[in-house]
């Protein structure tokens, strides 16, 4: 950094470090609610009894088992489309000419600016339409042509080397074939950072969850865990707590054991 | 000359892109086992026309043959060549090792085989401890053997080359030109190399292209382009210095629509003969290069250094054989001029100065 004084350095510190602790404070909080027994939820206390209780309860107490499993479907189904569909389309955009390319790359460009959330009801009716309300497709379908995936890759794929292609080529590659050797190699940091991206967001993603699904067999985590936390008037905060901690550890650990390549892989994929 | 003895037919081709045209009919055969340099200043067309060889794009309008065979819609793979880009074109996420297999790796050719041939090549060119490095442990003129390797160990005919030395260092690319040209016969390769370095094409090639402007000035071997240049574009882009062009009339009283050229080492000082002004002297070593002016008309001699440097004026002569006609408009050179019909106009000047 140019020209950093001493309180430039202490006033960036501060901000840092009480951001932290601020982000941090409900994850602490959680944690602490779902390790001890329910009296002391609103009590801090070094010396509190250390419990799993929590956990079980709330294993038990709802179908988390299958909640998980309609989660990890969905997150696994739209990342795998999203990779297959937009590196297809990323490289269209980047490589090939076509006519109406730039009208086309237009269209995908609004998609970014659009609200998601704007389109609830008319995704609504397009899945009854499909006969498809109530099904983990329907959570994940609108997400497959992902405009932010398909704008990223493209630009990853822009800044390959045109000689690289062209090398690919004459040594035999078909287009699908430069495609995979070349360009989804190159564009890999790229495809970890939107992963990463994605499998967050989908992990977290709440509302249209909440509208298009109705059952047990379909609901992911996120809808399982709100219904348990609100219907259910018998439940302490202390087992909300545990069931919210075990539906977000999955992703915290893979964060944590996977942090370095995801940081290395966003500054790779120019997203910082 | 027999049809099998061309390995690549370019037949009146022609590349237009949408403000110009890179390359505009051109035709000339490329002959087997042949070192060929497509040699041209930047811009001309030369890798316009090469990668119209590889099938990397496509002409607007031509044909291209390679071992007889119209190319038109065969992909670069199916066109039994191989490439050497200038950047190299290295793979970065591959090992050196399955840079120089790619090829082979892509056209599922047996494990056995592979191990095979990349001992043999690995040998041959010196890159047998580097195999599991990355591109990026390796320096220019490792990464530049690497790309070599790749195109030899595919066992094809053609080897297209474009620019390959111009990242390397002048002591390197003096090394690689030997190994190049070596390379090439020992293998018995069509090459076709792309350059914009006369010294390259000088010295390696067996026959040369010189193009200009999308068009071809001149096809032979090194020496007939140096002494025999057909066009005033080549004479005046081969050689350093390039041959002197003259307008006839600052030679000789005679015809106005002529040009004469004459190399800066076929010029001499003499007692008589034209006059000319002394402009400036380059030493460099061997020789000196003395630059002059006849008549507004700039000129280079190259004269041995141990030779008396000439005074401010000067006077110059040449060897009757030594000269060039070329016509002054359309820049074509003047086959079987008799230059004896000219007479020196030595006397004009020497009166005008007087
Ligand atoms: N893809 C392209 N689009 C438009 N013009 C091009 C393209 N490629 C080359 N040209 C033009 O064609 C001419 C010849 O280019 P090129 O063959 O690369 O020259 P050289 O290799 O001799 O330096 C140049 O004027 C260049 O601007
Ligand atoms: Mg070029």
């Amino acid at each position: 950094m140019i020209g950093e004084t001493l309180f430039d350095r202490i006033l960036i510190r501060a901000a840092g470090t009480i951001l932290a602790l601020l982000w941090i404070a409900p994850l602490a909080y959680a944690v602490w609610a779902a390790f001890h027994p329910a009296a002391y939820e609103a009590r801090f206390d070094l010396l509190a009894p250390l419990t799993l209780e929590n956990f079980y309860s709330a294993w038990s107490q709802a179908p988390f088992s299958r909640y998980f499993l309609n989660t990890a479907l969905l997150v696994g189904m739209i990342l795998a489309a999203q990779l297959v569909l937009c590196t297809l389309a990323a490289f269209a955009f980047a490589r090939l000419d076509f006519p109406g390319k730039s009208f086309l790359f237009g269209l995908i460009l609004v998609q970014l600016l659009v609200m998601p959330d704007i389109l609830l009801v008319e995704n609504y009716k397009t899945m009854r339409a499909l006969g498809l309300v109530d099904t983990i497709i329907a959570i994940g379908l609108p997400y497959f042509a992902s405009g932010f995936a398909i704008f990223l890759l493209r630009q990853t794929f822009m800044t390959v080397p045109k000689e690289l292609d062209d090398a690919a080529r004459v040594e035999g590659c078909s287009l699908i074939g430069v495609l995979w050797r070349v360009y989804v190699p190159l564009g890999k940091p790229a495809m970890l950072a939107f992963g990463l991206v994605s499998v967050s967001h989908h992990w977290n993603n709440f509302l249209w969850p909440l509208i298009i699904t109705n059952s047990v067999e379909t609901r992911p985590l996120t809808v399982g865990l709100s219904i348990f936390a609100t219907t259910d008037s018998g439940t302490t905060w202390s087992v909300i707590n545990a069931a919210t901690l075990m539906t977000s550890a999955p992703l915290l650990l893979g964060f944590l054991l996977f942090q370095r390549q995801f940081v290395q892989s966003f500054m790779r994929a120019g997203i910082k | 000359m027999q049809i099998s003895d061309i390995a690549i037919q370019i037949d009146r081709v022609t590349r237009a892109f949408d403000r110009n045209r890179a390359l505009d009919e051109v035709s000339v055969p490329i002959r087997a086992g042949e070192f060929t340099v497509l040699l041209g200043p930047s811009g001309c067309g030369k890798s316009t026309l090469l990668r119209l060889i590889a099938g990397l794009d496509t002409q607007t309008d031509g044909t291209i043959l390679i071992e007889g065979q119209d190319m038109r819609g065969t992909p670069p793979g199916a066109r039994g060549l191989s490439m050497v880009f200038q950047s190299y074109a290295l793979f970065p996420h591959l090992s050196v090792r399955q840079n120089i297999l790619f090829g082979l790796a892509v056209r599922k050719t047996s494990r056995a085989v592979q191990a095979e041939r990349l001992k043999r090549v690995a040998e041959m060119m010196g890159l047998g401890p580097l195999l599991d490095r990355k591109p990026s442990q390796l320096s220019g003129g490792q990464q530049q053997r690497v790309a070599l390797a790749r195109a030899v160990i595919s066992d094809r005919p053609i080897c297209l080359m474009d620019e390959p030395l111009s990242n390397l260092d002048a002591k390197l690319r003096a090394d690689m030109r030997v190994e190049l040209r070596s390379i090439q016969k020992q293998l018995g390769l069509t090459v076709v190399y792309v350059t914009h370095d006369q010294v390259e094409a000088m010295t390696m090639a067996d026959r040369i292209i010189v193009m200009n402007g999308g068009r071809i000035e001149q096809v032979g071997i090194p020496e007939a382009i140096y002494a025999r240049p057909e066009t005033t574009f080549t004479a005046s882009f081969i050689g350093t210095p390039p041959m002197n062009l003259f307008p006839a009339s600052a030679l000789f009283s005679g015809p106005a629509n002529l040009t004469v050229g004459i190399r800066p080492e076929d010029l001499h000082l003499t007692d008589a003969g034209p006059r000319a002004d002394l402009v400036g002297v380059e030493y460099l070593g061997a020789d000196r290069l003395v630059a002059g002016q006849i008549n507004g008309t700039p000129f280079v001699l190259r004269q041995p250094a141990q030779s008396p440097t000439p005074r401010d004026r000067f006077h110059i002569g040449w060897s009757q054989t030594a000269m060039n006609a070329f016509d002054a408009t359309t820049g074509k050179r003047l086959h079987d001029f008799d230059f004896s019909s000219l007479s020196p106009n030595q006397k004009d000047f020497d009166h005008e100065t007087a």
